[in-house]
């Protein structure tokens, strides 16, 4: 089968996080850890080429993917490999990301990456291996790979024993009794010693280290960002007020100030009258643009991004998350105040 | 057998199988007529510029858009006093004595507030069996606002309107034979009869206006947990103006009609309903941790075995069920949480925002954020479009769970859940 194997900007040899930005391409054959994965594969398998995309641009440029996959096609690619990503959030989102575009173009395709890698949501329904934690152990990180490639490439079902990983989906369904009825049952079930029984099972949250403070704000450039459905009045883009699928970006150049008419909050879950009375209580630009006269702040970034925190998913605020930081580090911005409601 | 002499309450059923409009309210053999002239003056406002009525029954081919609150009509006697006290009756403590209900009958309202998400009720077709307001015959009730008009007085002038319209209507069976005659007991403190008590904590919405419930007609919010009688909820001391989280949201019909209540005094042979305990849900951390903390010293006073704690809103409100799930555990208290999944739309999500890290017996009242197609209706009640998909709100339409009106309440109506696929 021909594979288009992908790697990130690190593993194809560009560049460590410098190159953390470099858009996407297709190089000629294998590259880095793909050279030990065609040779595990064989004969019957060839890397016929590399797809590469930094890690940045991909995180905040979905449709990075579907680029790649289109260029693989061209290539002659029968099968899309990615990774493995360890534990690297936004190189396991990028191979989450090439993995389900390529599913949905028809291509088989398979991803790995360690089972805590914050990427592992967004692979919604592409198949996703098991890799180890760091780069220590890609040796039995390839091994397992190329494994489940030769079953894929099969067309076999890949499961759990083959490091199948990923997330379940659970699906509603009517059940005998109400929930009420059910919470009673629990309860009396709880009081007769059962120590496990539950309908749901606790999610388990990656926990984030804080970065270290700024050195000297005075030269470090500064974005606004936040949830509190922050747009221009009008709301252009129809950001959501409740379930945001999705964040919006504006520019603040020649602003001094989120004024009354001009900018709005949709937000949801509070009474947004205060807000409107006064945008800046949402996006302190008005505080923002005096700290950047004084010279407290090296200077304010041109542009404010913005979501609606209300009933939004922990998976797609953890992606709005990874997208952000991308964004915000390709644009050389050092700090981030992001106001919450 | 003697009877147990305990205070308590004794609630007068009377079903509803028929709803019309008429000249004057009757109430005959489980027939319903409204007399539509009184209602209207009942629902007379200086914020309302016009009212309309309208019946919705069962398996009729009609959609409510934009459902605000629903109330079950009780009435403990001419006049209205008793019932909705703080606002029909005076605030003082209810749930002794009798009460008449119309069981199978809803007066609900239906159009634009500000921040009430539009909530969806089918009276057929697949979103029916998931509302507890799409089996009962509703009086639904359509305004506009008077010319500059608050909102805030809109929404106060529904309130009222409705629950003196649900009054109104209960009297009209005063005088009819009752279909059901039920003895409600009243929780009796310390007592040891072997049988495990289990009590509810109820949190209540408490985030501002329209998103607020009244407890004898006062908010709760800013207060500390207080507990109340299970009866007095059937009486209408907690009446909801909170209209937010379409699916998740627990209306007055569901507060008077409480099915976790129900369910433990269903149970009544295996354990004891020992207490209700009512929690504001703060907007900050400090005052939700303070809240829950608070909330388990007064069920482990109360001597609770266990309990069950539900909440309204969305994810910050799993917050204020998760802490008082650890809380209560840390107390010793067996505590059992009723919950919706918000696991996006395919539902490989993480299911709660914030989950508990001692407790973990939880109820799922299912996903949130799965989608359902409603089929095209004949008629729409309440908003004639769904702003929320811009379509005609008489349309095929499909929309997340979230969107279904109380089909997901943690007071736990529904029959609702998640499995994993498979």
């Amino acid at each position: 089968m021909r594979i288009v194997h992908y790697v990130n900007q690190f593993f194809a040899g560009i560049g460590g996080e410098d190159a953390a930005g470099a858009g996407p391409e297709l190089r000629d054959g294998a590259l880095g850890p793909g050279r030990r994965l065609a040779a595990l594969l064989g004969d019957e398998h060839e890397i016929v080429a590399t797809a590469v995309c930094g890690d940045d641009h991909a995180a905040a440029h979905p449709e990075f993917a579907a680029e790649l996959v289109a260029a693989a096609r061209e290539r002659g690619a029968e099968m899309v490999v990615a990774g493995p990503a360890f534990t690297s959030g936004r190189y396991g989102l990028a191979c989450a990301r090439i993995a389900a575009a390529a599913g949905e173009g028809g291509l088989p395709a398979l991803a790995a990456m360690h089972p805590d890698n914050p990427g592992l949501g967004e692979a919604t329904g592409a198949c996703v291996v098991e890799s180890g934690a760091t780069s220590r152990r890609m040796r039995d990180s390839l091994d397992r790979l190329a494994a489940a490639t030769r079953k894929v490439a099969a067309g076999e079902e890949l499961s759990a024993q083959d490091g199948r990983i990923g997330p379940v989906a659970r699906t509603n369904r009517l059940a005998e009794k109400s929930a009420a009825e059910r919470a009673v049952a629990l309860v009396l079930t709880r009081l007769g010693g059962d120590r496990e029984a539950s309908e749901i099972p606790l999610p388990d949250f990656d926990s984030v280290t804080p970065a270290a403070p700024v050195a000297d704000p005075a030269e470090a450039v500064f974005a606004l960002v936040t949830e509190g459905g922050f747009v221009p009045a009008g709301n252009p883009d129809r950001l959501e007020s409740a379930r945001a699928s999705k964040w919006v970006r504006y520019s603040l150049d020649g602003l001094d100030s989120a004024e009354s008419g001009k900018f709005e909050s949709v937000h949801g879950g509070f009474s947004t009258q205060w807000a409107n009375a006064d945008p800046n209580r949402i996006l302190p630009l008005d505080v923002a643009r005096e700290l950047e006269r004084e010279g407290a702040i090296g200077g304010l970034h041109g542009e404010f991004l913005a979501t609606t925190g209300n009933g939004t998913t922990v998976a797609d605020a953890r992606r709005f998350g990874m997208e952000w930081a991308a964004e915000l580090r390709q644009q050389n911005i050092q700090a981030a105040i992001l106001t919450a409601t | 057998m003697e009877a147990t002499a305990g205070a308590g309450l004794t609630r007068i059923v009377h079903e509803v199988r028929e709803l019309d409009l008429g000249e004057r309210t009757s109430y005959c053999a489980g027939r319903l007529t409204v007399g539509e002239e009184r209602a209207r003056e009942l629902l007379r406002d200086p914020a309302l510029s016009e009212v309309r009525l309208a019946c919705a029954a069962p398996g009729d081919s009609v959609r409510i858009v934009g459902v605000l609150d629903a109330i079950q009509p009780c009435s403990k006697g001419p006049g209205g006093g008793g019932v909705f006290p703080g606002l029909l009756g005076p605030a003082m403590p209810v749930g002794r004595g009798e009460t008449h209900v119309l069981r199978g009958a809803a007066v609900l309202a239906a159009g634009y507030l500000p921040r009430a998400q539009e909530a969806i009720i089918d009276m057929s077709g697949p979103a029916a069996p998931l509302s507890p307001l799409g089996a009962t015959h509703n009086l639904v009730v359509e305004f506009a606002p008077a010319e500059g008009a608050a909102w805030e007085d809109v929404e106060a002038a529904l309130r009222r309107g409705l629950v003196k319209v649900a009054a109104h209507l209960a009297e009209a069976a005063l005088d009819a034979e009752p279909d059901a005659v039920e003895e409600l007991s009243e929780p009796e403190p310390g007592i040891a009869n072997g049988k495990p008590r289990v009590g509810v904590v109820l949190n209540l919405q408490t985030q501002g206006k329209f998103k607020d419930v009244f407890v004898y007609g006062r908010s709760l919010s800013g207060g500390l947990p207080t507990v109340i009688a299970p009866g007095e909820l059937d009486d209408g001391a907690v009446v909801s103006g909170q209209y937010g989280h379409p699916a998740l949201k627990n209306p007055t019909y569901l507060q008077q009609t409480h099915p976790v209540v129900a369910a433990l005094r269903a149970r009544s042979d295996e354990l004891d309903l020992a207490a209700l305990v009512l929690c504001p849900e703060p907007v900050d951390q400090a005052n939700k941790e303070l809240v829950s903390a608070h909330a388990a010293r007064l069920c482990a006073e109360l001597k609770l075995d266990a309990a069950i704690v539900t909440k309204e809103g969305g994810g910050n409100a799993d917050a204020d069920v998760s802490l008082k799930l650890d809380r209560l555990e840390e107390e010793g208290i067996t505590a059992v949480g009723i919950l919706a999944e918000m696991a996006g739309r395919d539902g490989t999500g993480p299911p709660l925002v914030v989950p508990p890290t001692k407790a973990t017996a939880l109820v799922s009242t299912g996903n949130y954020d799965e989608r359902m197609t409603l089929p095209a209706v004949e008629h729409a009640l309440g908003r004639e479009r769904i702003a929320l998909l811009d379509q005609a709100s008489t349309d095929e339409v499909e929309l997340p769970v979230a969107a279904i009106y109380c089909a997901q309440s943690t007071l736990g109506w529904g029959r609702l859940t998640c499995a994993e696929t498979g």
